[in-house]
Order: C-alpha cells, then structure tokens, then sequence
C-alpha cells in the first residue's frame, strides 16, 4: 500500500468519524428536547397530583396513574422526592397501593438482577415503597455487594420495623468504610429498642475483633441502658475499645463513668486520654477538675487542647483555672489555655464538638 | 535512497507510529471513560444528597485556600466557599506574604481579630506572622505568613486544619454549591479512598453572582476559549480514563480531597516542586504502594470547580511552561517507579505514559515538523507522507477534543446555549492550527529551563469574574 492510498484511507475514516460526532451531538440535542418535550408535562402532572393526594384534595388512583405515566426513573425519583413530605399513615397507604402496580412489580424483581443499576433502582424504590412482604428483598440488597445498592436499601429502615432488615445492617456495620458506617448508624438509630438488644450482647463478646466498631456506635445511640457494658469495657486491652468507652461515657452523668474516666484520664494511649478529657469536661463534675487542670501539662497537645475544651464547660471555676495556668510557669498549658481563653463562644462550641 | 534519506524517511516513519500509538491511547482512555462517565452519572443522579445531608455520616473536611495577591476575588471566592452545602467543614485561608492588600482585604470583609497561634507544626513552614479567626464567620481561619508559595501555605493550612479529609481549593476558584458533598460520595461508597479529584472548568465569560458562576458561557475570545475545550479533554475523558486504568496520577491543585494523614505521612506538599500537586499524587502513590495500603485515587466528574485561565499569551506561556518544567522535574525525581511492577499499574503504565507520552511529546513533535519540512524540501518525504503525519498528528488530537465535547453534551450539559456548542466545536477544530503549535514551544520551552533556571512560579494577573448585569 502506498503512502497515497494510506494517506486516502485515514483521511476518509477521519472525516467519517467527524461527521459522526457533529451528528452525534445534533441528534442528542434533538432528542433531549424532544423527551422533555414529551415528559415535562406528564411529570408536572404528576407531581401537582401527588401534591393535591397530599392534601386530600384528590383520590390515591389520580397519583398512581400519574406514575404510571413516567418512565420508572423518574417515577422512583418522584416517589423518592415526595416521600419526606407526606405524613407516614398517607404514604403507607400509597405504599400499598403501589404493590399491585405493574411497573412497581417489575422494579421489585429487579433485587435480583445481575445489573447494578437495575438493583440499585429496587432498592431505590423500595427505600421509600417498601411492604412487610419485601423483608426479605431487602435483607438480600442490604447485603449486596455495591455499595450505592446497600446503602440504598439500608434507608428503608426509616419507614420499615422490621427485625431481621435491622439486625441485617447491623451485621454489616463494623464491615464497613467508616462515613458508611456513620450513615449505617443514622438509619439504624431508628430502630432504638431492637438495636439495643442485640448491642447488649455483642459487646459483651470482649474477643470480638468488630467489638470497636460496635462500641463506636454504642457511643452515637448515647442510650443509658448501653452505660453499664460501656463502663465495664473502659477496661479492655484493646485502646480502639477503651477510645470508644472514653467517648461514651461523656454521655453519662453517673459516678461509675467519673470513676472510669478518672482511670482513662492515666490511659498509656494519648487518644484515650485525650476522650477522657472531652468527656469529663461534658460531665463538669467538680471533683475531676484539678484532674483535667492537670491534663494541662500532658506532653500530647491533643489531650493538652481537650483538657483546656473540658475546663471551659466547667464554668466560672474552669475558666479561672485556665485564667491561672495563662500566667503560670508551664508553657505548653499557658500556650493552650491562651489559645482556648481567646476563642469566640462560637468557635469554641465548634471546637469542642 | 541515500544514508540520509533513509535516515530522515524512518525518523519520519517512527515519529508517525509514535504519534499514532499516543493519539491510540488517548483513544483508548476515551473508551475507558464511557463506561466510567455513565456510572458516574447515574450514581450522581441517584444520590439522596437530602438524606445525606441530615444524617450525621459525612466526614468534616478542612478547605486549605492558599492566596497570594488574590485582592481582586479573594472576598467573593472565600464568601462562596463558606456557604458550601455541607455540614462540617472549615475554610483554611493562607495569605502567602501577598503584595497587594489581600489580607486587608479579608480583614475588612470577614471581620478578622487576631488569635493566639498555637497547634503543633507537623509540617515545617515559613513564618507565621498571625492567626486570624472571623467575628463574623465561625468556620474561617485565616493564616497570615511570610511568602513561602503554594506548597509552604499549604503545609501551613494543613498544620491549622482540624479535620480529616483536606482539600486544596485554589483562592481564585469558585466552588458550586454540592461540590463539596458530591465530592465526598467516594467515601460513602465505601472505597479505600487516598484522595478524589473533582473538575475544573473554565470561568471566563461565565456570569458570576455572589461569587457562584449562576451562567456557563464559552469564551468569546480563542485563547480563553481553547482552554475550555483542553481542560473538557482532559478531565471529561484523561482522567476518568485512567480511573478505570488505576493510575491517576494528577489530583488538580485546584479542586482535590486527601485524606490528610496520607498528606502528612509523606511530609505534606514539596516547596521545592514546581507543580505540586502532581509531585503529591505521585509520592502518595509511592509511598502508600511501599506501604502496602490499599487504596484508589478516583477523579469523579460532577463536583465542580470554577477558575479563570490565562487570556494572555503571555501569562499562559508562562503557565504551561511551568507545568512541563514540573512533569520534567517529576519524571526525573521519580523515575525508580518508571516500569516498576512494585508500584503496580501506577509504575507500568501511568509513569511511562506521562514520561513518553505527555513529557516527550513537544520534543518528538517539533522534531516531526523538523523532518517532515526537511525531507519534503529535499524530496526525500513526498507530500502524501507529510499530509499523513499531519492527519495522525493533528486530525487525531481534534477527533478526541470534538469527542471531549461530545461527552460534555451527553453527560453534563453545562453550556446550554447552541451558540456555546458551536462556539467550543469551532474551539476543538482550530486548536490544532496555531494553539497547538505554541503550546509545543511553551513546553519545549520547559526543557531548556528546568535545568538553567530551577524553579520560578509565574505571576497570573487575575482580572475579577464578571457579574450579572442589574
């Protein structure tokens, strides 16, 4: 082949794929415009029906035709949008009205579909639409193996009590990355009593290696039925264990959690010294405060700020402590309570958080 | 044939196979990102942000704002980056010893008072001068320092910053609303996640109200406007690309999150780099890969990021002058992981690319246009050859940029006017007549002065962005 005919060759693919892209882009346009030309008005009629059924001005049958209406997407996108905003009883009723929907039946076979995004909008719908019967769905999309698919399904949880879906998440949470643990915990929150039976037990396991995890979320519920397992565990070998024990015990008023901080606050780890702290500021009892004023002078910075934090929500007596130890001899805990004494109230309110 | 001619027909030859395998690979990364921009899509359109938003789950993100002589937008960036839709983060700003009245600048609009200066310095930096926190604004902290450039303000705002997660915004860049939030979703998805890289667009022309780019517009003018069409090219399809080849190797500097004990781990950023956000991602890369960590460094393209480009010859020959001296300096630092199988994917396939690929390219190219004119004056090339190396070269590099632009228009459809896509296709056809040509000589450049001059960061004269008219 000559270089000519090469030459001819490439020329001639090139220009052909040109004209591909412009016509590509001409078409995409077009029918762009075209598919919100045809479905903008079936989705505003949707919508206004779906807002005159929230206001018992219309019967379910004018929402639900509305929905059938609109390709299933956008369909889940507006049972999605709409749900924050209608009572619990009423979108129950909906709910069940969607279970003899053809296009709601096809979207809940879908939990089984070997397609991603095909199981991500069941899981989608079913976060908002969910029955009884779908317990089971959901136990298996909560447990799917992406992550926009369970943490899709996991947010049934806030419209659905069910037992096995709660204690389903709540397996999975210590195997999960951190912020999907912390959204896990959001949803789990819901289901207070259930959670908190299966907590009890699970950190009673003290060779369990999710322990640490269960005992990070022990902390969020914040719930006084979970202090005596959190007290007992701010002995652990485990810091990670003894971190979250520190943390929680903030929560808790009681001379058990002083005792434990108190034991925490001479912790080898930094980390739990530094969370005794924190918490020991949160419970201001005044028989800890020369402790927290001593904390001053720890040689970790983090646990010298928290102690400085925790002396600030002490009041009058804190504040004068920390009045004193700016003009002292140390200059680390004169460095913090610097730092501390000039922050606004705001700042210091973001800070202790 | 003589010697000579057959010399200068195979440095012809060999230089049209280069540039046919490297335009291949830019194909191949196009390819790569389809699928890529299609579940990006679909997961930024299914994402509840509400729900998120209301739960406690997001992690708190430190917002590190070096500034150095940014007077002209430094109130209207900073204001837009403190009401971002996300529930806990803080905005770090550094002025960098700026000449102008920066600093006064922030004082007048934010209130600012004087607060003691104490955390511990990880990282080691110029001299603060004073600690600032606003009256007015609660999540600001404002750092005023000796000049020490960007890398130095930004070791110093990752000292000051408290969260987690960090991330380097440039003072003059305008950061939508939901970035922030759209930029975290990497982490809710559970990935082991070093860092995540957002887009950046162009800003020039857009109307900007309250310092929110509230209408895209293509620039009018061709510098500008040819920038809009590289940067689509390179985020819309380079780096999501290199997503699925696991081996991205920028996080831009100016729009990019780290996880900050993976930044202070390798000693923040270089103040000896000349573009340090790619000596970063590569020494993270290196340093976790020798670790042994398991991570990804995902580029996602819905968080956006607004800033202005050069619109003079000039300034812009002097930024991509210094972006090659830096990918020249970066090659030559790192050149161990170059084909290395210990730095996996990262060191056999990224490295090399931007080595041969992105590095060598101005070299082979100047040196193609050298033959080819050569060779055709003494008829040793014939013009179907010349025309060939022209097609492959050039017609190739516009086949990609129109494809950049197509991929804009089916995913993100920023530019809503039809003018606006005329305008960007016209951009993508003439970038390779002239633009191109300069760009090669900017960067060939580069080479001369990495090793006279070391390194030297150009001055960029911000002219403000335009407001919408009353």
């Amino acid at each position: 082949m000559t270089s000519r005919q090469v030459l001819l060759v490439v020329a001639l693919v090139q220009g052909v794929l040109l004209a591909a892209l412009v016509a590509l882009i001409i078409l995409n346009r077009w029918f762009r415009l075209r598919r919100s030309a045809r479905l903008d008005p079936r989705r505003v009629a949707a919508d206004a029906s779906m807002r005159r059924w929230a206001a018992e001005a219309t019967p379910l049958a004018a929402v639900l035709v509305g929905l059938a209406r609109l390709p299933v997407p956008l369909a889940i996108d507006a049972l999605v949008g709409w749900s924050a905003r209608v009572p619990g009883e009423r979108w129950r009723e909906l709910a069940a009205a969607l279970e003899h929907e053809w296009w709601a039946r096809l979207v809940r076979t879908n939990s089984n579909s070997g397609r991603w995004w095909k199981r991500l909008e069941c899981a989608r719908f079913l976060s908002v639409g969910a029955m009884p019967a779908d317990v089971a769905r959901l136990v298996r999309l909560v447990n799917d193996p992406h992550a926009a698919v369970h943490v899709a399904a996991v947010a049934s949880l806030e419209r659905m009590e069910s037992t096995p879906l709660t204690l389903a998440a709540l397996e999975r949470l210590p195997h999960l990355a951190p912020t999907v643990q912390a959204y896990y915990a959001s949803m789990l929150r819901r289901s207070r009593p259930v959670v908190i039976q299966h907590l009890l037990k699970r950190l009673r396991r003290g060779d369990d290696p999710a322990l640490p995890r269960f005992a990070e979320f022990a902390v969020r519920l914040a719930e006084p039925a979970l202090r005596e397992r959190m007290t007992a565990l701010a002995d652990h070998a485990d810091p990670e264990v003894r971190i979250q024990a520190a943390r929680a015990l903030g929560s808790f008023p009681h001379r058990e959690s002083v005792a434990a901080l108190t034991r925490l606050a001479a912790d080898a780890a930094w980390e739990v010294r530094a969370q005794a702290m924190r918490s020991l500021g949160m419970i201001a009892d005044a028989t800890t405060l020369p402790l927290v004023r001593a904390a001053l002078r720890d040689t970790v910075w983090w646990v010298r700020l928290r102690a400085g934090l925790a002396l600030m929500r002490f009041g009058a007596t804190g504040r004068n402590a920390l009045l004193e130890v700016e003009l002292g001899a140390d200059p680390d805990a004169r460095d913090v309570a610097k730092l501390i004494l000039g922050l606004p109230a705001q700042a210091l309110a973001e800070f202790a958080a | 044939m003589s010697i000579f001619g057959g010399v200068v027909t195979g440095t012809d030859l060999a230089i049209l196979v280069y540039f046919l395998a490297l335009n291949s690979f830019y194909a191949l990364l196009l390819l790569l990102s389809i699928p890529e921009i299609w579940e990006q899509t679909r997961l930024a359109e299914d994402d509840d942000f509400q729900r998120l938003m209301q739960s406690d789950a997001l992690p708190p993100i430190t917002m590190l704002v070096p500034a150095y002589n940014e007077s002209a937008t430094i109130e209207a960036s900073v204001t837009a980056m403190l009401t971002l839709e996300y529930r806990s983060y803080e905005v770090v700003v550094v002025n960098d010893g700026s000449k102008d009245d920066t600093i006064e600048q922030l004082r007048h609009a934010f209130d600012l008072y004087e607060v003691p200066r104490i955390y511990p310095e990880t990282i080691p930096t110029r001299p603060l001068r004073a600690v600032y926190r606003s009256r007015t604004r609660s999540r600001l902290l404002v750092l005023d320092k000796e000049n020490g450039g960007k890398a130095d303000s930004l070791n110093a705002a990752i000292n000051a910053s408290r969260f987690p997660l960090v991330i380097a915004v440039d003072a003059d860049t305008l950061i939508e609303p939901d970035a922030l939030l759209r930029l975290t979703r990497p982490f809710l998805l559970g990935r082991e996640i070093a860092a995540v890289g957002g887009t950046v667009r162009v800003a020039n022309n857009c109307i900007v109200k309250d310092g929110r780019v509230t209408d895209a517009r293509v620039p009018r003018r061709l510098l500008p406007g040819v920038q809009v069409v590289e940067y689509l090219r390179a985020f819309l399809f380079g780096r999501l690309g290199w997503n699925r080849l696991g081996g991205n190797l920028i996080i831009s500097g100016a729009f990019g999150l780290f996880r900050k004990d993976y930044v202070t781990a390798i000693g923040g950023y270089r103040t000896t780099s000349v573009v340090e956000d790619l000596d970063l991602v590569i020494r993270m890369h290196r340093y976790l890969r020798a670790h042994k960590v398991r991570y990804v460094m995902p580029f996602i393209p819905d968080p956006v990021a607004w800033t202005e480009v050069p619109e003079s010859a000039k300034i812009l020959a002097r930024q991509r002058e210094r972006w090659h001296r830096g990918l020249i300096a970066a090659m030559w630092e790192y050149k161990g992981m170059l084909f290395n199988p210990r730095y996996g994917r990262v060191g056999v396939l990224a490295m090399p690319f931007y080595a041969f690929g992105e590095m060598l390219a101005p070299l082979i190219e100047v040196l193609g246009y050298v033959v080819t004119v050569l060779g055709l004056s003494a008829g040793m090339v014939n013009l179907s050859f010349a025309l060939l190396f022209i097609l492959v070269a050039w017609g190739y590099g516009m086949l990609l940029s129109i494809w950049a632009v197509v991929l804009e228009e089916v995913s993100f459809r920023r530019y809503r006017r039809f003018g606006d896509l005329l305008l960007l296709l016209l951009y993508a056809s003439l970038e390779n007549f002239g633009y191109r040509q300069r760009t090669v000589w900017w960067r060939l450049k580069a080479f001369v002065t990495v090793w006279k001059r070391g390194h030297v960061w150009g001055d960029m004269t911000r002219k403000g962005f335009a407001t919408p008219q009353s």
